[in-house]
């Protein structure tokens, strides 16, 4: 508190501002319009570069240095709203899907960008399957299609039906888990193929809004998180050996005012930490938190933004915690401010993010 | 049932909320400072009793009961003790005090019959796991412990001082070695974990995974998670269709219609604008194109039904009324006219977006893209700057090179 004024009038990229609770580092040259995506580059890049996809149609890239500066690198433009965004393995290229029921794959050494997956309806969900024997994109749709893409054939590789449009997904080989719109979850196993492994009802009472897969200590992936629209979370074993293990939590709702009446808000995302295995979740009621799933306590919750965070990210090594604050459409309409802009923020995260008990 | 709880729970107050061990206490509180005469000090019993004894003995009107809340103050309310409270206030009251006593109270008496009632639905814990979440979690959330971990001097500090940590940069954060390091390399024993999901070495991961894919050892690890096999897509239906906060206390913050954010975004004109997502509207609906031809085809089937219950009308009142049938005919015509135009609508949608002009994009795009023009030899990660652009823009999207799938 003490040197706080000195420092607010220091740096550029800390200016305290109402827009700026928790006073990270924010990105310059921030998308026009709502944030839809946001994803750090593979550990197979020396640098940081972060990429996000929204809601004004472009996908931008920015460097993200040491010192917490960004550096807008380049950026291209899809042909509607994006709605995900992911790297390749080795962080030669971005891939981007959207409204335009197309996802591009963007080669960021030559700034091409050519179609690789076409869906009947807009693709919400797009992630790089990288196998010993076979890479792919996959790409999850509304038209109740999980597509499998070579990125050079026209046809995909594989097309899976699911029950419902896919809302939510994420990949960590050789796991993949997709949610659909009528609150059932599928686990694939990616090995040999993509197959089923199998259906598993919802243990969430409301819509189904993000995923991530988790690790256990031998750092292969063995469950998930999932997120609700009723400010709950999902712990889910994919094998539950104690049925306890699985558990859900409530977040992102309001404190209950004095006449005890709550408002319950979004998961919006959720992100595990790379190295501590923690937990991160932001929501429509503009904070996010840090979690630890394991000893089921909060690490940290941050102020309240004057917007909804809509995404969030850990860069590869679990240093830098991206988060986008822009309007996600949970009051609906008549809510949405064009003029408000949009943010996305990195914090210094690895202190926070460490398991109390390990430590 | 609510009779049983009443009783369990203890005695309060209607008028300041105030909880007692005995109702008997509450009586004597609610004599002596809710139903106490200011003028002569007289106890009544109830509040009207107050009121009317105001009245007629100092010739006073009181509006208010002394020393209650704002929202409680109503005179004409008969109450004494716990007799002759709104039931609603009282279910209110319940609810609040179950949800600000926390979790070790309700685990006490009666977390069945509580559940059961005003909550059943939003429930505290999700099925399978009753109970297990607020005993544990909650508390632990609420309050964080208190229980810092030593030697990290730095947490104290984070909640406002995090700049002054942070200003100099991440560099402390990010090893020096790390940024050195400029081929995308073999896993770093450092951070064994960022490189599983990148390094070709992915079969460690596999490792776990594996017994999976080999079929027949599926059905062996024993699951707790309910098989859906069939699915609730029958019990789902109904639910889904709408989003309500199941409480009266609470509100889930999204439109009431059970559909994802994104959905009901993507539906405005102004994202649909592009001729892609245009024609996934009428095409994409795939489904829906489907669905409107059959509603056309089921519009038809009703205005041939509607004309012929005309016609049928017009045979029997022929001889009295036959401009009637007429009128019937015209009639059945024009209600079905409207159901027939269910299919224009989409070439309406076809025509609108274009106001939203795709101009945006290409206005904005030199902003970024032109620091990249300049130097993107910096920007680019190393070793992809020399690969020759190979595609051109604006090239057959699927050059030949077509390998052959993989797959099958």
């Amino acid at each position: 508190m003490f040197n706080q004024s000195a420092i607010g009038g220091f740096g550029a990229n800390t200016t305290v501002t109402t827009n700026n609770p928790m006073k990270d580092y924010e990105v310059v040259q921030s998308p026009d319009d709502s944030i839809s995506s946001l994803a750090f580059s593979p550990a197979t890049l020396p640098q940081n570069f972060l990429i996000a996809g929204s809601w004004d149609n472009n996908v931008r890239c920015w460097e993200i240095e040491q010192s917490g500066t960004s550096i807008p690198k380049s950026m291209q433009t899809c042909g509607g709203p994006v709605l995900d965004v992911a790297w390749s393995d080795d962080g030669s290229k971005v891939f981007m899907a959207g409204c335009d029921k197309q996802a591009k794959m963007w080669d960021l050494a030559s700034n091409q960008v050519m179609q690789v997956a076409v869906h009947d309806a807009p693709i919400k969900t797009c992630h790089w399957i990288k196998a010993p024997n076979y890479s792919c994109l996959m790409t999850g749709s509304w038209d109740k299609t999980l597509k499998f893409w070579d990125t050079r054939s026209p046809t995909p590789m594989l097309s899976i039906n699911l029950p419902e449009r896919c809302y939510c997904a994420d990949v960590d080989y050789p796991m993949a888990v997709v949610g659909v719109a009528n609150r059932q979850i599928i686990v694939y196993q990616l090995e040999g193929k993509p197959q089923e492994f199998k259906k598993v009802d919802s243990p969430l009472k409301y819509q189904h809004r993000c995923m991530a897969i988790f690790r256990d200590k031998k750092k292969s992936p063995t469950g998930y998180g999932l997120g609700s629209v009723e400010g709950r979370v999902a712990i889910q074993y994919v094998f539950t050996t104690n049925p306890k293990d699985n558990f859900t939590f409530k977040c992102h709702r309001s404190n209950g005012t004095p006449n005890g009446y709550q408002d319950i808000y979004a998961v919006n995302d959720m992100a595990f930490h790379p190295v501590h295995g923690t937990l991160a979740t932001v929501g429509a009621d503009g904070s996010f938190s840090f979690w630890d799933k394991d000893a089921r306590t909060k690490l940290k919750s941050s102020e309240l933004m004057d917007q909804p965070i809509t995404r969030c990210a850990f860069n590869h090594n679990g240093q830098i915690f991206a988060y986008a604050v822009s309007y996600d459409w949970s009051k609906g309409h008549e809510f949405y401010n064009p003029q408000k802009k949009n943010y996305i923020f990195l914090r210094s995260c690895y202190d926070e993010c460490k398991s109390r008990s390990s430590s | 049932m609510g009779r049983k709880k009443k009783k369990q729970s203890k005695p309060w107050c209607w008028y300041c909320n105030r909880e007692f061990d005995d109702e008997k206490i509450l009586i004597q509180h609610q004599k002596a400072k809710h139903f106490k005469c200011h003028i002569c000090h007289k106890k009544l019993y109830t509040g009207p009793g107050l009121s009317i004894h105001c009245m007629q003995v100092h010739k006073e009107t009181i509006d208010k009961v002394p020393n209650s809340l704002p929202n409680r103050s109503n005179v004409d309310i008969e109450i004494y003790g716990m007799e002759g409270i709104p039931p609603q206030d009282l279910k209110d009251h319940e609810r609040q005090k179950q949800s600000t006593r926390g979790p070790d109270s309700s685990d006490e008496d009666e977390p069945a019959s509580k559940k059961v009632k005003p909550e059943g639905l939003l429930g505290n814990a999700p099925p399978g796991m009753p109970g297990l979440m607020p005993p544990g979690m909650v508390p632990g959330l609420v309050h964080p412990p208190p229980g810092l971990p030593p030697g990290m001097q730095m947490m104290p500090m984070a909640p406002m001082g995090a700049p002054p940590f942070m200003h100099p940069g991440m560099p402390p954060m990010l090893p020096p070695h790390m940024m050195m390091q400029s081929q995308p390399g073999p896993p770093k024993p450092l951070f064994p974990s960022a490189v599983p999901s990148s390094s070709p070495g992915a079969a460690v991961v596999g490792a776990d995974f594996k017994p999976i894919s080999s079929g027949a050892t599926i059905s062996a690890p024993p699951t707790t998670n309910t098989p859906c096999s069939s699915s609730s897509s029958s019990s789902q239906t109904p639910k889904s269709s709408t989003i309500q906060a199941t409480g009266t206390s609470s509100k889930i913050i999204h439109p009431l219609e059970d559909i994802s954010l994104e959905e009901i975004r993507a539906r405005l004109p102004k994202y649909s604008r592009g001729s892609s997502w245009q024609k996934s509207e009428d095409a994409g609906s795939s489904t829906s194109t489907s669905t409107s031809e059959m509603s056309i085809a089921v519009s038809a089937a009703q205005q041939a039904a509607a004309t012929q219950a005309a016609v049928i009308q017009a045979k029997a009142q022929e001889v009295q009324h036959q401009h009637m049938a007429m009128m019937g005919r015209m009639a059945a015509a024009a209600a079905a006219f409207p159901v027939r135009v269910s299919g224009p609508p989409f070439s309406v949608v076809t025509g609108a977006p274009v106001m939203a002009g795709p101009t945006m994009g290409v206005l904005r795009a030199p902003l970024i893209g032109g620091p990249l023009m300049r130097h993107p030899p910096i920007g680019m990660p190393p070793g992809m700057i020399q690969m020759p652009p190979g595609v051109m823009y604006g090239a057959p999207m699927f050059p030949g090179m077509i390998m052959q799938p993989r797959f099958r």
